[in-house]
């Protein structure tokens, strides 16, 4: 009990730290690149002064580290601001429509537009790492049991070959294939989760080598520990040692791989995919925001994502200590 | 007892190494017979086949072994010819084995318990969870595990080498087999804990009438508890005798030399003439390297408080002086502190309070080249051969090496003082220019040592340096020592747990137990008249084939040194001691003079204890295995 509060406490500062770090730098990034959000937000028509003036008014001009205090400021009373570019309404303001239709007021809460998307990007996620997972733990757990003879060099193949695939080109090949031509699944937008398979088989693709290989490292490993044979001399069967220890333990190097790599590589993966099937999620709004330089969704999304990342890290690796107790100490 | 039927028969038991070119035999038509409650004795050196020959009793062999032919019956069945259904259950239910390493041989992330009622259910089917918990912590209990229930739910890191071994003796009697294979059991333990775990075995082997396999490379241990022997040398049985018959009179030529070799303490017949010209003569001498009340404390991590830390008192306040071609030895348990302390001898620490003074330089205010030039003054080996030599360098450029960083010395100097101290190890000059792959163990020690000699060092800190080697490589390492000591004049700190090789090599001994020297005293007196219960309670539990002038009925310790983290006040050795009185509790006793130099730090240490037995020697049978000391160990 005591280790899971110290534990805690430790790492959430840390975390803290972390985000607070990953914020900063965004936002700093996105000020010094060329790019004014003011003239997408107003338009090429508008003069270089109402453009000056609005900036102004938005505190574009100020200092950067005065914008981040400011914006930390709203941040943490749970406001993440309003997007420059989307209206309430939904769809885009500003552009080639000039100047007027540009209206402060009416900006989309940035928080609203996430919370709209969430949803189907955790659909896309939990099912990539669902299928994923089905699919590389029984050719990671066999690999690593006859770690070295022909189940270990098929699962390497395998798993060079699923790396070697460039997902926005699978994107297109199933899309192609298995949409358009098999007419079996649908593939662009969002109606109802069905979907969600497409993307989410080009993501487990995506993901398998990596769980594949840690899965069967991990076995093979363990396999090779003393406590092995030894368990078999002193009366327990051969399966029991695999099922009860072995499998329990390559859990730990499993789970850190999914807190951390897979994590990691849905997140970087999921702003592709979900642009290459137009599906409506936190990804492709992040694309968008980056073509529009909507600041705020750009902020926002990042330290959200980077929130995430520590959070689920965290959780896997007191996962772990409650799995190998070695590691509390 | 029936002569006629033993449980174990093995009958010509050849196992055979397979490699792609050849075939070599491991074991070499090896037979044996082992009757109910008795115990037998395997003794043979590295690479003679017996753990191969205990695992074979519990068909534990694989590729690249095979064994290719004999029978080894249990109860007259064959177990090689056994379904592999019907041998699983025999194994661990009937058929016990125990390994040299306890500490890797359960599950390490499951609380031993739990692991020790799983293999209980597993070998006898239909036993309930209670009855299985009931049962593992009774025999918990009988190998006297302190709290035992408690023990039960806790996980194999967190104990002891010796206290796992323990755990794995009752994983192996819990379904009270007939047939205990022991491999090496006692090797990776220290001496005092080897014992205790000997004694508690030979009380067990009473109890339950267990038939025990005991494998040993140390003829001591197995005269503590084998009642007959059976020798192997590569692979073969040469002799097979009563213990007492073996060591009276060995029939083969190598057990003859087993015998003789075995080192002696108290009826070494010629002590090393260097030493007992030195003993207790440090008047007037040349201290070269004064330790002064040195301190070293280490700082965890506290897991009952919040953000706590506590405080690992490694080393406590001690003191002694190292005279001028003098050799001086430093045992003690493992946690003694004698690995902290030698970690500040050789400046790779610096005490938290006191001084090291090298020639009368503190060492501790030291930097830049006024270090480098007092590193040149003595250097430090340690035990590990392998991973401490480069192995993408030629030898010659290894052990030039220090000459290069301290500079200020021509190339053809260089080489010539290179191939010099190669020489004077005993390393071939063809050696110089290839690289260290395939040099056996104690090669690559020489090639330390040379490294280390090249500088022409004053002092050597030598911490379990030859810990690692067989009998024979320690011997002439040891001979190489005496022959530059008595060339160069140099001085020894050997920091070792083996009481039988600081007995010929060391003047004067440091024994060291929680973090202070206990007992400083010359060779003579620590062996046969020693101030401290705690030097003659190391003594007792030396395996020897001599008789011991301290009982182990009376000086063996029960249990392990207590934590170095709160140690209490009064005498840190009275929870364990049994001699302890009143005033122990109160009163730390200090490191007093007993006449001519030895020190010991106890309140009795000028009378009090019962004098040493010292009855003739070679009367072994005078020495049985002693009775258990009655109530639990501390
Ligand atoms: S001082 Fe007391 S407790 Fe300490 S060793 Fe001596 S007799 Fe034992």
């Amino acid at each position: 009990m005591l280790f899971a509060v110290d534990f805690f406490l430790r790492r959430l500062v840390q975390g803290l730290v972390i985000v607070v770090l990953v914020a900063m730098l965004i936002f700093t990034l996105l000020r010094v690149v060329p790019g004014d959000p003011v003239r997408i937000m107003l338009g090429p028509m508008v003069t270089a002064e109402m453009a000056e003036e609005t900036a102004q008014k938005m505190g574009l001009r100020d200092p950067v580290p005065v914008q981040f205090i400011r914006y930390a400021a709203q941040v943490i009373s749970g406001d993440f601001g309003h997007s420059f570019v989307r209206s309430a309404q939904g769809g885009s303001t500003g552009g080639s429509r000039g100047g007027d239709t540009f209206d402060a007021s009416n900006r989309a809460p940035v928080m609203g537009l996430i919370l709209t998307a969430l949803p189907y990007s955790l659909l896309l996620a939990g099912l990539a790492l669902g299928i994923s997972l089905v699919i590389s733990l029984p050719i990671g757990i066999v690999a690593g049991l006859f770690s070295g003879r022909w189940p270990d060099r098929l699962a390497l193949y395998l798993s060079s070959l699923f790396v070697s695939l460039p997902n926005i080109w699978l994107a297109l090949v199933l899309i192609f294939l298995v949409s358009v031509k098999g007419g079996l699944l649908p593939a662009i937008g969002y109606q109802n989760w069905t979907y969600a398979i497409l993307p989410a088989l080009v993501l487990a693709i995506e993901l398998s080598p990596v769980f594949i290989r840690s899965a069967s490292v991990a076995v093979s490993s363990n396999m090779m520990e003393s406590y092995v044979p030894s368990g078999i001399i002193r009366g327990l069967s051969r399966p029991r040692m695999i099922v009860a220890h072995v499998l329990r333990n390559s859990m730990i190097p499993l789970l850190n791989v999914v807190g951390i790599q897979a994590i990691g590589l849905l997140l970087g993966s999921l702003f592709v995919i979900e642009y290459a099937f137009n599906y409506p999620g936190v990804g492709l709004l992040m694309i968008n925001a980056v073509f529009q330089r909507d600041f705020p969704v750009i902020q926002a999304i990042a330290i959200l994502a980077c929130t995430v990342l520590v959070l689920v890290n965290i959780l896997v690796d007191f996962a772990a200590t409650t799995i190998d107790r070695r590691l509390q100490y | 007892m029936s002569e006629a039927h033993p449980i174990l028969r093995v009958r010509d038991l050849t196992v055979e190494l397979q490699s792609a070119a050849s075939r070599r035999k491991v074991l070499d038509s090896v037979s044996l017979d082992l009757h109910a409650d008795e115990v037998l004795g395997i003794i043979g050196e590295s690479g003679s086949g017996k753990t191969v020959l205990s695992r074979a009793m519990v068909n534990w062999v694989s590729r690249p072994l095979e064994m290719t032919s004999g029978q080894i019956f249990y109860h007259g069945e064959d177990l090689r010819q056994m379904p592999v259904r019907q041998l699983q259950v025999l194994r661990g239910r009937k058929i016990s084995y125990i390994g040299a390493d306890p500490t890797s041989a359960l599950d390490p992330t499951l609380p031993i318990g739990h692991q020790i009622v799983e293999k209980l259910k597993s070998v006898e089917p239909g036993i309930s969870e209670a009855d299985a918990r009931k049962r593992v912590i009774e025999t918990l209990q009988a190998v006297r595990i302190p709290s035992a229930a408690e023990r039960f739910n806790e996980f194999p890191f967190q104990f002891s080498g010796g206290m796992m071994q323990r755990v794995m003796i009752v994983d192996a009697l819990v379904t009270s087999p007939d047939l205990l294979v022991a491999d090496n059991i006692t090797q990776p333990l220290d001496v005092t804990v080897a014992a205790q775990i000997l004694r508690l075995l030979r009380d067990l082997q009473a109890e339950y009438r267990t038939a025990i396999l005991f494998v040993s490379s140390l003829l001591g241990v197995v005269n503590d508890i084998a009642d007959k022997v059976l020798v192997l040398a590569n692979g073969r049985v040469v002799e097979r005798q009563s213990m007492q018959g073996i060591l009276q009179s060995p029939e083969h030529e190598y057990t003859r030399h087993l015998v003789r070799d075995m080192p002696r303490i108290w009826e070494a017949q010629s002590e090393v003439p260097a030493v007992r010209a030195r003993v207790n003569s440090n008047h007037g001498r040349e201290a070269i390297l004064s330790v002064r009340d040195v301190s070293r404390t280490y700082a965890t991590k506290d897991r009952s408080r919040l953000f706590g830390k506590q405080y690992v008192q490694a080393v406590r306040g001690v003191s002694f002086d190292v005279y001028k071609g003098d050799s001086l030895g430093i045992v003690g348990e493992s946690g003694c502190g004698k690995s902290s302390l030698s970690r500040l001898l050789s400046r790779l620490e610096e005490p938290d309070s006191g001084k090291i003074l090298f020639k009368g330089q503190d060492v501790g205010g030291l930097r830049g080249t006024a270090l480098l030039n007092l590193r040149r003054g003595f250097q430090l080996l340690l035990q590990d051969p392998y991973n401490s030599i480069p192995s993408h360098l030629t030898i010659g450029r290894t052990v030039a090496e220090p000459l290069i960083i301290h500079g200020g010395r021509s190339k053809a100097e260089i080489r010539e003082k290179v191939a010099e101290t190669m020489a004077e190890v005993g390393l071939g000059p063809e050696l110089a220019h290839s690289l260290p792959v395939g040099l056996s163990a104690g090669q690559r020690q020489r090639v330390n040592i040379a490294r280390a000699m090249v500088l022409e060092p004053e002092l050597l800190i030598l911490d379990e340096t030859l810990s690692a080697l067989d009998q024979v490589e320690q011997a002439k390492l040891l001979g190489l020592f005496e022959k530059l000591q008595v060339r160069h004049g140099m001085t020894y700190i050997y920091i070792s747990h083996d009481l039988g090789m600081v007995r010929r090599v060391c003047s004067r001994v440091a024994v060291m137990y929680l973090g202070r020297v206990v007992e400083l005293a010359g060779n003579g007196t620590t062996f046969f008249n020693p101030g401290h219960p705690y030097t003659r309670a190391l003594l007792s539990a030396v395996p020897a084939i001599e008789h011991r002038p301290y009982d182990a009925a009376t000086y063996l310790l029960e249990g392990e040194p207590p934590n170095p983290i709160n140690i209490p006040p009064g005498c840190s050795f009275r929870t364990r001691c049994p001699f302890a009185f009143g005033r122990c509790a109160k009163d730390e006793p200090t490191l007093l003079a007993r006449g001519s130099g030895d020190l010991a730090a106890c309140h009795l240490a000028e009378g009090g204890m019962p004098a040493p037995g010292m009855s003739p020697a070679g009367l072994h049978d005078l020495n049985p295995v002693p009775a258990l000391r009655s109530g639990t160990g501390a």
